[in-house]
């Protein structure tokens, strides 16, 4: 039953998503903006880089940043429909009827990062049309993946932070204040090998520095199985987490007064 | 005896718990009527028989306000059931409550025979709800969101269809039941959100202020569709309502509450009634004597109760015809001057205002923010 449940709030999500087709490319435009500006005016970082091992230009090195940058933005702004449901009764709708309160939050934060992932692939197609290389195009479909669970966990901190908030004031001040220093605190633009410690050591407990880690190395066909276990175990581990507490935490707030 | 009677409401209790769980529904309750309450004591299963009961049902909320005090109702199976109350009164909260939305502080509610606290999931079956404001998603079609709804209440795959094509010919949608609801009218909208409360078929329905916002001749038709689904379904309705002329005509019994309490409960026509059978109206030049005339027309016989606005006077009596040169008689005796008469017969406006008082509520007073957020969010929607 749970499963119906978290899938009718799926659907549904999805359904509202499709119908509303002119967002979606505005919300390229910013991660377009990046890969082309930023990728071209560090290009002269490009022996930095090198020095460190990765046998690129710039623009490749931050291609992945800006992939997880389009997850992490599409899938941390993504529970905003959350207040807006709330709001508008379709909350008060959903839980009156017999699903359960998780599997609202559950198939919310699928729908989100089903979402974030299909962004994450068109700017991937934009990287891949700037000359940016990647090994093996059969790794799309790992990448892929792996966008799909790091915005599912993402998506959760998104939730959590809709369902605590009672506006939308405090909605956006939480949301901006967490979402680009876990960006910035990651070697999305820059490796990790040329930061200082404290901030190397801070970005080591980011998880979005091991997506990006475990993305480039795909992109580069560079991986090492040992490396991509540890990667996959962060990123599965931070996900379990995010689900277990964003139903939680959802649960117990809709059952205050709104 | 005494022991007899608890031994009594001990196997009368188990026997409702497996009936109930067996069963699903509130039809436990009429089996129990029929098996259960001629050999035992009917004490102990006629709480469980309503459609909706409270008992001494209270809710404060975190800042101190008590916003439901002490309430008490009954509502049997098939009953329309009118809640009326000013704005702020605690009608919405009663609401939420009953629907699980929110746990009472203290006190107890059964809905459809469940208990809205320890069986929220089943009473969450059989509730259908309506809220005031238009809860469709805009960019769905009608249909679509008919289908959320029967997914939301867990009909069977199979039905679905066919619940949803009986439903939009009830509320007379089908021709546009592919247009997103965007492109819908107010009126059209209400009707989807009823059609979407019934498509499961509820014990009982809720109807938060079903016409609010909505023009005449839609109000009159969504009277009419409520007519009809209830002659259809034969569900219970919990009706909530600021139009005293919609309980008027859809209500078989209704409580009017106010402060969080309840003022008092009946049948329209009985509560009208109590009023007295006829309402004088009449208006004076000046308010020099109007204490001293208040005094003494309170002392008359045949007059039950006087209220005023202003120059404005208003006597209910059983017989108004008596009274009125009693009146004259009065105001001669007092030199005031009577600048209009007129004899009517209460309205459930009479009722609602001397039950509540004619002041303005201050919704301001310890409502503070959360109150005027939804006041807003009625604005809006």
């Amino acid at each position: 039953m749970i499963f119906s449940d978290t899938y009718t709030i799926f659907w549904r999500e999805m359904k509202r998503y499709r119908k509303s087709r002119s967002g979606v490319l505005i919300r390229l435009i910013q991660p377009a903006v990046w890969i082309i500006v930023i990728g071209n005016t560090f290009a002269g970082t490009r022996p930095l880089i090198q020095s460190v091992g990765f046998n690129g230009s710039y623009i490749e090195f931050m291609a992945p940043g800006v992939i997880m940058l389009t997850a992490i933005f599409t899938s941390i702004f993504g529970g905003v429909n959350t207040l807006w449901d709330r709001r508008y009764g379709f909350m008060n709708k959903a839980l009156t009827s017999p699903i359960s309160r998780s599997s609202i939050a559950v198939g919310k934060m699928l729908a989100i990062s089903l979402i974030s992932a299909l962004q994450s692939s068109l700017i991937l197609g934009i990287a891949l049309a700037l000359g940016v290389g990647i090994a093996n195009y059969l790794m799309i479909i790992p990448i892929m993946l792996i966008v799909i669970a790091f915005s599912l966990g993402f998506s959760g901190i998104s939730v959590i932070v809709a369902a605590t908030a009672k506006s939308q004031e405090t909605f956006w001040g939480v949301i901006n204040f967490l979402g680009m220093p876990l960006f910035m605190l990651s070697p999305a633009l820059f490796p990790l090998e040329l930061l200082p410690h404290w901030l190397a050591f801070i970005a080591k407990l980011n998880p979005v520095t091991y997506s990006v880690l475990l993305i480039r190395e795909m992109m580069t066909g560079t991986a090492q199985v040992f490396s991509i276990a540890i990667d996959v175990a962060v990123i599965c581990g931070f996900v379990a987490i995010m689900v277990a507490f964003a139903s939680y935490a959802f649960t117990r707030e809709v059952n205050k007064p709104f | 005896m005494k022991e007899k009677t608890s031994t009594a409401r001990i196997i009368g209790t188990i026997i409702f718990f497996a009936l109930k769980n067996l069963l699903h529904n509130v039809h436990a309750a009429i089996y129990l009527r029929i098996f259960v309450i001629p050999i035992y004591n009917p004490k102990i299963v006629c709480l469980l028989l309503y459609a909706v009961e409270t008992r001494s049902l209270s809710k404060v909320y975190g800042n101190g306000l008590k916003a439901v005090d002490e309430i008490s109702i009954k509502i049997e199976e098939g009953e329309i059931f009118g809640f009326l109350g000013p704005n702020g009164a605690g009608k919405s909260t009663t609401i939420m409550v009953l629907t699980t939305l929110l746990k009472p502080t203290s006190g107890k509610a059964y809905v459809a025979g469940f208990d809205v606290v320890m069986e929220a999931k089943k009473v969450r079956q059989n509730i259908g709800y309506v809220q005031q404001e238009s809860t469709v998603d805009e960019y769905l079609t009608g249909r679509e969101n008919l289908e959320l709804q029967a997914r939301l209440n867990h009909i069977p795959k199979n039905y679905i269809k066919k619940r949803i094509d009986d439903i939009i010919d009830l509320v007379e949608l089908s021709d546009r039941q592919h247009d997103a609801v965007v492109t819908y009218s107010g009126g059209m909208r209400k009707r989807l959100d009823i059609a979407g409360g019934l498509l499961h078929r509820p014990k009982v329905l809720f109807l938060d202020e079903p016409t609010l916002g909505l023009d005449i001749q839609t109000r009159y038709k969504i009277w009419d569709y409520i007519r009809n689904i209830h002659k259809e379904f034969g569900m219970s309705i919990f009706l909530t309502t600021h139009y005293m002329e919609e309980a008027d005509k859809l209500c078989d019994n209704i409580s009017i509450i106010d402060h969080g309490k309840i003022k008092v409960t009946g049948s329209p026509k009985a509560l009208k009634n109590a009023l007295g059978n006829e309402v004088v109206v009449f208006e004076v030049d000046s308010d020099l004597k109007l204490e001293n005339l208040l005094s003494e027309l309170k002392k008359l016989p045949l007059v039950k109760n006087v209220t005023t606005e202003r120059y404005e006077i208003t006597i209910f009596s059983p017989s108004g015809n008596q009274v009125t040169p009693k009146i004259f008689e009065l105001t001669g005796k007092l030199g005031v001057k009577i600048e209009s008469i007129t004899l009517t017969k209460p309205t459930l406006d009479d009722v609602f205002l001397s039950h509540t008082g004619r002041e303005l509520r201050e919704e301001s007073e310890g409502f503070n923010r959360k109150k005027e957020r939804e006041k807003m969010r009625r604005l809006r929607a």
